[in-house]
């Protein structure tokens, strides 16, 4: 069933995008089916689990701990992958945050991206990857997880790149999308080490096994699983690439950017928590990025006044609060994960899905221009009240219970003397009162205050100074509307059900912890110190809140080429430019040189290999003498290729080339080689027909002479070339290399009772190295794109006296009568048509 | 340009020589011949189209389908591939034996529709050079007095600007 939810995800993806959602007004609710389907199904699965059967109290470990399904598929047994999924607590948890986000996301969709005949395009690149989402979190096997770990990279990069006619679009698209595929690259070695360290592949078993912290590669697979975790979830020092994929349409930041995409890199770290954290190495490297992260989030969000870029540093910082408890062991870190995970999905989708629907109804999100939006979109305001309410994590909200879980995790943790504890919880502390200033920032200054006068933006063209709310443009509709009003609602009623939901917290922390937690999230601690910290962070941070324009005066002066995005563009420049100079190095601009640096970098594994040898063992012992045929094709060739070089005129060139090419294939037939034989034939005959064809028509060659030292460098080189080619020959049919390793017995063998043909070399091409040949004809396709460009390009036409003339535009009629253009085009005959005149 | 003898070679010829090249392709498993060779051959048959009746023409009849035929040759030597996973692995030959009613039995397997496709990329590429320079060479016309450099020449390493520039060769006029 997991993996049968997984493929109607993406079923329904390319049936949304066949019926062309943009022309039904159904589509929304029925785009929103598939993801409720898998979200319904998820908790009746784990009915057992949430009816309180085995966790009411905590004790019994068998559901607890346990696997709720687990389904195993074979792929490709050849090289032992399977495709397995497991649904225990931490992946239900996450399960239930994709689909049930995915429901409120997918309803948005078809009213954000309204008439935007595009809009199937997002579904499909959508739901691919609310697939490839649920296949990360189900995921039972490293591999398995990492091929969809790559699918959310690759979906998110369709995602963000969806405005493709933006540059801003495609540079945040290509950004997150080099920072999580090469995160992604060090994530598959890193796991590889870890399976080959523990032993297997299975995620279930790996967690079981006790002792891979004291294994020599421990380091090595943590940090490589590190930068992994870290680049997907934007921690420091890859935060900067979250801001930049803001780009996408909201729908797409909603989900991607702060619900579930992000937080892979969480679950991977809560994933395999309880094989690596047993290290001090992971305590320091989670709180240390953890903790830079979300201070540098919290601190940026209210710099930027763009509705989204605050959003998107604010669940930066959301995401480092996140890793910095994952950086502990203690029960009570690892509910707060649950709890701030769930919270912040609650919270932070439908903020982002109001800022959509505000920029979809006033025209821009730029909170310097909006104002008074609680007038003109009394729900909207209402639910981004809430929502920013929970952000700022004020009590009786949701989001005040993940910061009390938080606070009271990192202050158990300084209370047993724990320097880590301490700098978590200052880190906290702080980073508590920025999220207060900046979500009263955000739900002010768009929706509260009176609109903006003239001089504070330059957005006045169409509402001067009395409007007392930013215009309106497009009325939401109420579906629009209620997307995020669901989550919101979730959201404002979750404190008050906390017991039941715990029966999902409980069993999610559980599987983190790897054993049975007894810890539980409340709304109501009493006058803990975490309280009194918590009430602190609120004063202070309505006092940031008051003097949020003198704070944003002084970020802004932070000088701009500091900035990650700025230092990643050098660094893309950097290797662009040296780029060019190792292309200007081995490709030069002419032939000659292109094709020398790439001959004698192949004879440089020749040489090496030459060195290992005794150079005599090589020729055959008695030196056979070859018969007349041989010696005058041998002669023939000698003679033809002197002329070649030697000969003046460029058809003379193309003959003589064309007289060594046949005597080779004569070779081939002497020796029995009817296959290479007709190749080589073939080619000849094209290429000299077709130089023939080019090379008479071209001016004549009045190039300077080539100077001394470059002639004397092309022999060298072609001599070089000739050399080596003569060795290698020699090497692979001496008698060491014939009787070592010869494959040739195998496949004549082979052939007719494996490839069913007598033709050996065919089967060779399309069977027993059939994948060579698949990566020959796609070099040749790829060829022929390079051939296109370069034959199609305007400089690559030659110089003629006359302008061009445009193909089949106006036949040469009016240019035969005109005498100038006649003489002037000399001797190219006009494409006529014999019969037509 | 085209002259007579060419236009009647190429009456003769061109059926023929296609027609040799779909009997290498066929044959190609088991005597000389293959998907390789064959899409040659026919690119060979093209080439004689374009020198007889001009490229104009022979754009205009198989241009469009040169870029098509380069992906479905590709799609083709995939799926072939992809074939093979019905039998365990990839690109594993999966065989079948037909009995056809004319040839009697007719061993068929995804290697063959490999073949397929590897000739399709072939003389769908060799055509589409072939086209290209054939323009490339019509709209060339010999410079008297030398004025200005070739795209091939040599001299361009001493002078890069004149390849970046194509205003430069235009100014001739």
């Amino acid at each position: 069933m997991l993996a049968a939810s997984i493929l109607l995800i993406l079923v329904s993806g390319a049936f949304l995008y066949w019926i062309r959602p943009h022309t039904r007004v159904w589509a929304g609710l029925l785009s929103a089916l598939p993801p409720l389907a898998v979200t319904v199904w998820q908790l009746n699965a784990a009915l057992p689990l949430l009816s309180g059967a085995g966790a009411a109290s905590g004790g019994k470990a068998d559901l607890q701990n346990g696997t709720i399904i687990a389904e195993h598929y074979r792929w490709i047994e050849s090289l032992g992958l399977e495709l397995s999924f497991r649904l225990d607590g931490l992946s239900l948890l996450f399960g239930l945050i994709i689909s049930g986000i995915g429901v409120a996301v997918a309803l948005y969709t078809h009213y954000y991206l309204e008439d935007d005949d595009r809009q199937g395009y997002f579904y499909l690149a959508l739901f691919a990857f609310m697939a490839s989402m649920l296949g990360l979190v189900w995921a039972d096997n490293l591999l398995t997880l990492f091929v969809f770990w790559e699918g959310t990279s690759v979906t998110s990069y369709l995602l963000i790149g969806y405005s493709h006619r933006s540059p801003v679009a495609r540079g945040g698209a290509r950004n997150a999308f080099i920072v999580t595929a090469g995160g992604g690259l060090a994530l598959l070695a890193g796991l590889i080490l870890l399976g080959q360290a523990s032993g297997s592949y299975s995620i279930s078993e790996i967690i079981a096994r006790p002792g891979l912290a004291e294994h020599d590669l421990y380091p090595a697979i943590l940090i490589l699983i590190l930068i992994g975790a870290f680049s997907k979830s934007a921690q420091f020092p890859f935060h900067w690439w979250l801001p930049g994929a803001m780009a996408a349409p909201t729908p797409a930041s909603a989900y991607l950017h702060s619900a579930t995409m992000v937080k892979a890199g969480i679950y991977l770290l809560a994933r395999l928590h309880p094989a690596l954290s047993d290290h001090p190495l992971w305590l320091w490297a989670l709180l240390l990025f953890g903790g830079t992260t979300m201070l540098l989030g919290a601190v940026f969000a209210l710099r930027h006044s763009d509705m989204k870029a605050l959003l998107a540093y604010a669940t930066v910082s959301q995401l480092g609060v996140l890793t910095t408890l994952l950086a502990f062991r203690s029960e009570a870190a690892l509910l707060a994960v649950v709890v701030g995970i769930l919270s912040h999905a609650l919270y932070k989708g439908p903020l982002f899905l109001v800022a959509g629907i505000v920029d979809h109804a006033t025209g821009h999100r730029d909170l310097r221009m909006l104002g008074g939006l609680r007038r003109t979109l009394p729900v909207t305001s209402g639910i981004a009240l809430l929502a920013a309410l929970s952000m700022a994590g004020i009590p009786p909200l949701f989001g005040f219970v993940a910061k009390e879980a938080l606070l009271e995790s990192a202050y158990s943790a300084a209370e047993h003397g724990d320097a880590a504890g301490w700098l978590a919880f200052g880190a906290a502390a702080v980073t508590g009162a920025f999220f207060v200033a900046y979500s009263f920032t955000f739900v002010w200054e768009a929706f509260l205050r009176p609109a903006p006068s003239a001089e504070t933006g330059d957005s006045t063209s169409h509402s001067p100074h009395s409007s007392v709310a930013t215009p309106i443009h497009h009325p939401p509709a109420p579906a629009f509307v209620a997307a995020p009003l669901i989550l919101v609602a979730l959201g404002t009623f979750a404190p008050f059900v906390l017991k039941p939901l715990s029966r999902v917290f409980t069993p999610a922390a559980a599987s983190i912890a790897a054993q049975p937690v007894h810890v539980y999230a409340s709304l109501w601690h009493g006058f803990t110190p975490a309280f009194l910290t918590s009430l602190l962070a609120i004063t202070v941070g309505i006092w940031l809140f008051l003097i949020r324009s003198r704070l944003r005066a002084f970020l802004s002066q932070l000088p701009d080429n500091l900035r990650g995005v700025f230092l990643f563009q050098r660094l893309l420049d950097d290797l662009y430019a040296l780029a060019q100079i190792t292309a200007r190095f081995s490709q030069g601009y002419t032939l000659a040189t292109q094709s020398g640096v790439v001959l004698l970098a192949a004879s440089i594994p020749i040489v090496v290999a030459l060195r290992q040898i005794n150079l005599n063992d090589l020729f055959p012992t008695p030196l056979a003498i070859p018969g007349a045929p041989e010696t005058i094709l041998i002669l023939m060739i000698g003679v033809s290729a002197y002329a070649t070089a030697r000969v003046t005129s460029r058809l003379g060139a193309i003959i003589s080339l064309g007289v060594v090419g046949v005597s080779v294939t004569l070779f081939y037939v002497f020796f029995s080689a009817p296959d290479l034989a007709l190749t080589q034939l073939l080619i000849e005959v094209l290429t000299v027909v077709l130089l023939v064809l080019v090379f008479t028509k071209l001016p004549p060659d009045i190039r300077p002479a080539m100077q001394r030292w470059k002639q004397a460098r092309n022999v060298l080189v072609a001599l070089a070339a000739g050399a080596f080619g003569f060795f290698l020959v020699l090497f692979n049919s001496s008698d060491a290399m014939q009787a070592a390793l010869s494959i040739s017995d195998y496949f004549l063998h082979n052939a007719v009772p494996g490839g069913h043909g007598a033709n050996v070399v065919n089967v060779i091409l399309v069977d027993f190295r059939a994948i060579d040949t698949m990566g020959e004809i796609t070099v040749l396709a790829i060829a022929a794109l390079g051939g296109y460009a370069l034959l199609n390009a305007p400089r690559v036409r030659l110089p003629t006296p006359t302008p061009i003339q445009p193909e089949s535009e106006q036949p040469t009629e009016s240019e035969e009568t005109d005498p100038v253009a006649g003489t002037s085009r000399l001797n190219v005959d006009p494409p006529t048509d014999p019969k037509a005149e | 340009m085209p002259e007579l003898y060419l236009r009647l070679l190429n009456r003769i010829l061109t059926p023929l020589l296609l027609l040799l090249a779909i009997y290498l392709l066929l044959r190609g498993h088991n005597l000389p011949g293959g998907g390789f060779i064959a899409g040659l051959m026919a690119a060979a048959a093209f080439e004689l189209q374009i020198l007889s009746r001009g490229h104009d023409r022979v754009r205009r009849s198989i241009g469009p389908y040169l870029n098509s035929g380069i992906g479905l040759g590709l799609a083709i030597a995939i799926c072939s591939g992809f074939a093979g996973l019905l039998n365990g692995v990839f690109f594993k030959g999966l065989w079948f034996d037909l009995h056809l009613p004319l040839l009697g039995e007719l061993a068929v397997g995804t290697p063959v529709i490999f073949d397929l496709g590897v000739f399709l990329v072939v003389v769908s590429v060799a055509t589409s050079y072939l086209l290209g320079l054939s323009r490339i060479s019509d709209s060339a016309a010999p410079i008297p007095d030398g004025a200005s450099s070739l795209e091939l020449s040599d001299s361009f390493e001493s002078d890069p600007a004149v390849v970046a520039d194509d205003s430069s060769l235009r100014s001739e006029r």
